[in-house]
């Protein structure tokens, strides 16, 4: 049994992973990145998924059990928990206030001001722990309070506690379902960070307007911060790619995009690849202006998740040859049409984009929580029979990506160990002893003040 | 009226500063703050245009509708002053995000372009319930009804609203638009809905023909 859940896991992971570096492999991969059906197929609500973790991933094995040709299973959701001990006010949660069937909800507001930026270039951190914090976290509103104190020591226990839930559920998805992760970590693009939670659309816009510099500013500082968080947050073994998801790029003209969007994402992208990974980046909205950018970087280094608005078919011939798309699938036939037009949909797709691999069949950034089963299975029973490339190929993992950059140096802290030494006066005993932890800790800390911004 | 329309060629070029101060200027000369505002929307039609024509993207859309608020929060008091209501309205639309689902940037792009259209727009907001819809035509009488998504799981919601249309009485009387990233021509057919807007400028060239 564990020898056969070894092979199957090295054969679905060695197909995806192919398949993102554009060679050659068995079959075209079934590997969504946000399977919302899947947490939902057996039952469960969405507070169920968000709330109860050993439920989610009985869940995710009833679903495996059913659909066996699924190549990859997230586990990279919130532990709402996390949440509550905070009071983070970004997010409406099913079962707290929606119903429980109802799915999590990002709500923007302003919480960074427009007089804020000269504080934010000047000391990210800084900033972040004086002036966000205490706004988007409701129960650290007043520095030093109790609620506050609670909400710190709260927060930091339920953030390591997420953690081991997500690595659990990741081991177990690998050892008893053979099953790998479509990605792992994750990060915004600087503009998003600076518009999604801390200046909101509109406030960003208005930005762009009047006080351009400072937007460019802002984000060229958010370059490191989004680094050090994708790779505090990223597989060590480096299997699987760092998420990005992309908010904003669909509100602006190309003229916009290449001034203020593409610069900074295009250089915490770089980093990252040169750190050894890979990014699996959804291009939501229609970034039919943009994407062609996508070629800037090397060739088979960014999985392009498009949108339902986007054209999948000039996606293909703008990009395709030089990264992974997936997509093409429209949500609204996953949940309207029938089992015959998905069959259809899929032939087409494999006969077009899917021809020479390179291509994931999937719905726009996800697969929708009210999919009909019948049709989920349609487009599986499809891709099997229209998808397969070179049935002789034997998928096996491929080696890590090559490094350039040591991800430990791009990990960030707050209060460098050099400042800490110095503090102490010198140690006695052996430094690094001493130093390793602190700055683990520290990182961990980091990764803890920025998580608010996603 | 050369001077009145460099305030909509400002509103055009987004030059915030430079609307705010002609804006200013005629209000000094005495210019009737009503031919202010018409001169405002024309302008605002223009963007529209150049919306459609994909010059324009959805930040010019959301950077004029901020630059008309503030000019109409100026102009607003005057024109009541006046006793002079409002510029004459193209009729009345009701508009609002669907129950379950919070977003509401898109609907409020719709909403600034029909307002600058000269649409007068009741804006329910979001999550909102078919029974706050059905009350809301009742009252305004409005012919056209903008139901706006992000999520695709609230396709059976819209279908509802309309049910409840129909049990009011008012299904015929009402054209309904839905807009928003999930929808298209199958989700218009499956909630009942009588159109589907690609965008806002379709949403208010459709609140156009409804009203012609």
């Amino acid at each position: 049994m564990a020898n056969e859940m070894e092979k199957l896991y090295a054969e679905r992971l060695g197909r995806y992973q192919a398949t993102i570096a554009l060679e050659s492999t068995d079959r075209m991969p079934v590997a969504s990145g946000s399977n919302y059906f899947a947490e939902i197929y057996s039952g469960n609500t969405n507070q169920e998924t968000i709330y109860d973790p050993e439920k989610w991933l009985q869940a995710e094995k009833t679903f495996i059990r059913d659909f066996p040709e699924v190549d990859v299973l997230r586990d990279n959701r919130v532990w709402a928990p996390l949440y509550d001990a905070v009071a983070l006010k970004t997010y409406r949660l099913p079962g707290r206030e929606l119903l429980p069937t109802n799915q999590v909800q990002f709500v923007e507001a302003e919480y960074m001001l427009a007089n804020e930026y000269d504080l934010l270039i000047a000391n990210p951190e800084q900033f972040i722990l004086e002036r966000f914090i205490p706004r988007v976290l409701g129960a650290a509103a007043h520095n030093g309070s109790p609620a506050a104190n609670m909400a710190f020591l709260k927060g930091g226990m339920a953030h390591v506690m997420m953690s081991q839930i997500m690595r659990n559920r990741s081991q177990t998805l690998e050892q008893a379902c053979g099953m790998p992760q479509p990605m792992t970590g994750a990060f915004l693009a600087p503009f998003d960070a600076l518009s999604d939670a801390m200046r909101g659309l509109k406030g960003v816009l208005l930005d762009i307007y009047r006080q351009p510099d400072n937007v460019l500013a802002a984000c060229d500082v958010l370059v490191d911060e989004m680094v050090s968080f994708a790779l505090s947050t990223a597989d060590p073994l480096r299997r699987y790619p760092i998420f990005v998801p992309t908010h904003k790029p669909t509100f602006l003209s190309p003229k916009q995009f290449d001034k203020f969007y593409w610069p900074s994402f295009k250089k915490t992208l770089q980093i990252i690849i040169d750190a050894g990974y890979k990014v699996r980046a959804y291009l939501e909205g229609d970034w039919g202006a943009h994407w062609h950018h996508l070629l800037e970087l090397p060739k088979g280094t960014i999985l392009c998740d498009i949108d339902v608005q986007g054209d999948i078919f000039k996606a293909k011939e703008a990009i395709g040859h030089h990264q992974c798309l997936a997509g093409g699938m429209p949500d609204s036939l996953l949940i309207l049409g029938n089992a015959q037009e998905v069959r259809e949909r899929v032939k087409l797709l494999c006969n077009t984009v899917g021809q020479g691999g390179g291509f994931i069949i999937n719905g726009g950034c996800n697969i929708p929580y009210n999919t009909k089963p019948e049709n989920y299975r349609a487009m599986l029973d499809a891709i099997v029979e229209f998808g397969v490339y070179d049935l002789s190929i034997k998928p096996v993992p491929r080696p890590a990506p090559p490094q350039l950059l040591n991800p430990q140096d791009l990990k960030k802290v707050v209060t460098p160990w050099e400042s800490k030494l110095a503090e102490l006066g010198g140690v006695l005993g052996d430094e690094s002893l001493i130093r390793r932890p602190w700055e683990l800790l520290e990182n961990l800390g980091h990764t803890w003040i920025w998580q608010w911004i996603m | 009226m050369s001077e009145l329309s460099a305030i909509s060629d400002a509103l055009v070029e987004l030059e915030e500063d430079k609307v705010k101060e002609l804006v200013q200027q005629e209000l000094a000369k005495g210019t009737d703050p009503l031919s202010i505002v018409l001169e405002c929307n024309a302008g605002m039609a223009r963007i529209g245009k150049l919306f459609e024509d994909n010059e324009y993207f959805l930040s010019e859309l959301i950077m004029s509708g901020e630059i008309m608020k503030d000019v109409m929060a100026l102009l607003e008091p005057l024109l009541v002053k006046n006793d002079d209501t409002s510029a004459p309205s193209q009729g009345t639309v009701v508009i609002g995000t669907v129950k379950d689902d919070l977003h509401d940037i898109g609907k409020n792009i719709v909403i600034t372009m029909l307002k600058g259209t000269g649409f007068n727009v009741v804006d329910l907001g979001v999550d909102v319930a078919a029974e706050t819809f059905v009350q809301s035509l009742q009252e305004t009488g409005a012919k056209a009804l903008g139901l706006s998504t992000l999520l695709n799981f609230t396709f059976p919601q819209i279908k509802l609203i309309i049910q409840a249309l129909e049990k009011s009485g008012l299904r015929e009387q009402v054209k309904v638009i839905i807009g928003g990233a999930p929808c298209n021509e199958d989700v218009r057919d499956f909630v009942g809905a009588d159109y589907y807007a690609k965008d806002a400028a379709a949403g208010v060239r459709l609140c156009k023909e409804i009203y012609a």
